[in-house]
């Protein structure tokens, strides 16, 4: 009980999945969308977490997926190895690219350090393109292994649901910890950080990992499940479109990237235009920034918070901290 | 004891500091005065490590600490507050104060994302000590209240408090008590008494004569970087220089 009651996100997150799962197991076309989305939540998940929390403006969210991606399915192609040995490849090759940029980088200036991950998500272009022998070049790599048993689109969702509601678990669990305070604490005053005791690059740097070991995940069912993959198959727009997925649902809040995904995802199911669709993502972003900071989900909580404070005041609770 | 010598910090062609002694005795506070720009914040974060001084040391328990990052300075025992408190106003004051207690806690990355038993323990047994600091300051009641909602009085302890939650023995303070209501100074001033019998040491900045005379034993005087005065409390007021460069012109 206590766990449940500890973990209202993951329990929303859980709840969403199952109604997901539910509502297009029958038909392949919308269970290839859920698998997608799925995917693509991941990846906004692992934004939320670098941008939101530790106030990291990663734009390259997209290549760690892409290292992930691919480290998985050269482990499958060329060495043959299973998809559990791919997918430690896929979390452990970004998170140590991504540790050590932060370690190099995040004494700078956040707009450095941003346009820093911007420049690695460029860098990983240039290598998947330009490293035919191990890449592929811009061909890509083709034929990628399915995973087992799990080898049918429903089974891939059901994967891509588990490792969404692990993700938002462990998320959860982080930001009630010591750590993830700290990087709140980081991200709001870096000096107040360090007078708490924080080392903040060591902080830092891990929460970056982390992030790229997520994104990196959602790369490795990517890659098993498209069964190809390309220069362009993740890309700097991948980490554009998660940032700002994640900042319109709400950054801060550990589901706002997934409301803000799969209100996107949904939304370019029914809008008509592809062409149109740049256009409107930049318009929600303005409309965003302009009326709800803190994204869809902090305008929410916020007008819930001034309804209650309409009601008469109640005694402060002192039972707990 | 904590015990700084002879520092001095330059910055560009000013010299802030001039080679200043300050000491803190465990178990006592002792008052730091001066002018605005005589040198009190630059002194604090030589001492704290935010800033490095340009020479001389600064010694915990014979520890040669001038070299160490802020944080290792923390985890070495000596805590500060800023003098405009640096917290987020829509954080609540459980949470400023648990955030104090991070160098209280042991566990790594993985358990606390695995959520493992050793973490959920640790995690209860800080939130169990986050709760016993508010009820000590008197802040209990407002466990829940966003900062940003407090009197500037209630900010400044919820600030000490997190000093204190380090477990910190020496407490640097930086003009606690500025802008706060009489009766929430002498409510500080007890806060104060206590850390300090509890075997902390102390070093208080302040302009309120008042509450240094009631609170310090001995007071040391920046004038211009430089130690003016450095002795009894009781005796600072009597001496001309101090009169001549601080109250003299406090009083024109």
């Amino acid at each position: 009980m206590t766990l449940l009651r500890a973990h209202p996100n993951t329990l929303v997150a859980v709840a969403l999945c199952a109604c997901v799962i539910l509502a297009v197991r029958s038909d392949p076309a919308w269970t290839d969308t859920a698998v997608l989305t799925g995917i693509d939540t991941l990846i906004a998940l692992s934004a939320g977490l670098s941008f939101g929390q530790a106030g990291i403006l990663s734009m390259a969210q997209g290549a760690f997926a892409a290292l992930g991606a691919y480290a998985a399915a050269l482990a499958a192609i060329r060495l043959g190895l299973p998809g559990a040995a791919g997918l430690a490849l896929a979390l452990a090759v970004p998170a140590a690219i991504g540790y050590a940029l932060a370690r190099a980088l995040i004494r700078l200036s956040p707009l450095a350090t941003a346009l820093a991950t911007l420049a690695l998500g460029s860098l990983v272009d240039i290598v998947l393109r330009g490293w035919e022998s191990l890449t592929g070049g811009y061909i890509g790599l083709a034929g990628i292994p399915g995973l087992g048993l799990i080898n049918t689109p429903l089974g891939y969702l059901l994967l891509v649901c588990a490792m969404l509601c692990i993700s938002v678990f462990g998320y959860e669990n982080l930001m009630h910890s010591r750590h993830g305070r700290a990087l709140n604490v980081i991200r709001h005053d870096r000096a107040r950080a360090r007078a708490d005791g924080v080392d903040v690059n060591a902080v830092l740097s891990t929460a970056l990992a982390l992030s790229a070991a997520m994104a990196g995940s959602a790369g490795w069912v990517y890659a098993h499940y498209i069964s190809y993959l390309g220069p362009d198959s993740l890309t700097t727009n991948t980490s554009i479109a998660a940032l700002l997925t994640a900042v319109i649902g709400g950054a801060g809040y550990i589901l706002g990237p997934v409301f803000g995904t799969v209100l996107f995802e949904a939304l370019q199911r029914f809008l008509p235009a592809q062409e149109a669709q740049g256009l409107f993502y930049g318009g929600a972003l303005v409309v965003i920034l302009l009326v709800a900071r803190q994204g869809l989900l902090g305008l929410a909580a916020t007008s819930w918070r001034g309804r209650r404070r309409l009601r008469p005041v109640q005694a402060p609770a002192s039972a707990a901290v | 004891m904590l015990v700084a010598q002879g520092i001095r910090k330059r910055f560009g062609g000013v010299l802030a500091l001039d080679g200043v002694d300050v000491a803190i005795q465990p178990g006592q506070v002792s008052g730091l005065i001066g002018r605005n720009g005589s040198g009190k914040s630059t002194l604090f974060n030589c001492i704290s490590g935010f800033l490095k001084p340009s020479a001389g040391q600064v010694r915990v328990d014979g520890r040669d600490i001038s070299a160490y990052p802020p944080e290792r300075i923390v985890a070495c025992g000596v805590a500060r507050t800023f003098q405009t408190p640096r917290v987020e106003p829509r954080a609540t004051v459980g949470d400023a104060i648990l955030c104090g207690f991070y160098t209280k806690g042991r566990s790594n990355w993985l358990s606390a994302l695995a959520g493992l038993p050793r973490a959920v323990r640790e995690e209860r047994r800080l939130r169990e000590a986050a709760f016993l600091l508010l009820e000590r300051l008197g802040l209990a009641e407002f466990a829940h209240v966003e900062i940003g909602k407090l009197s500037m009085g209630r900010v400044r302890l919820v600030e000490v408090g997190r000093c204190l939650a380090a477990g910190s023995r020496f407490l640097l303070l930086d003009e606690p008590a500025a802008g706060l209501t009489r009766e929430e100074q002498s409510v500080l001033a007890e806060q104060i008494r206590r850390v300090a019998a509890d075997g902390a040491g102390v070093l208080l900045v302040e302009h309120n004569f008042d509450l240094i005379r009631a609170l310090c034993r001995d007071v040391t005087v920046l004038d211009e970087g430089r130690v003016l005065y450095a002795g009894a409390s009781a005796e600072v007021a009597r001496d001309p220089r101090v009169v001549a460069a601080y109250l003299g012109t406090a009083a024109a």
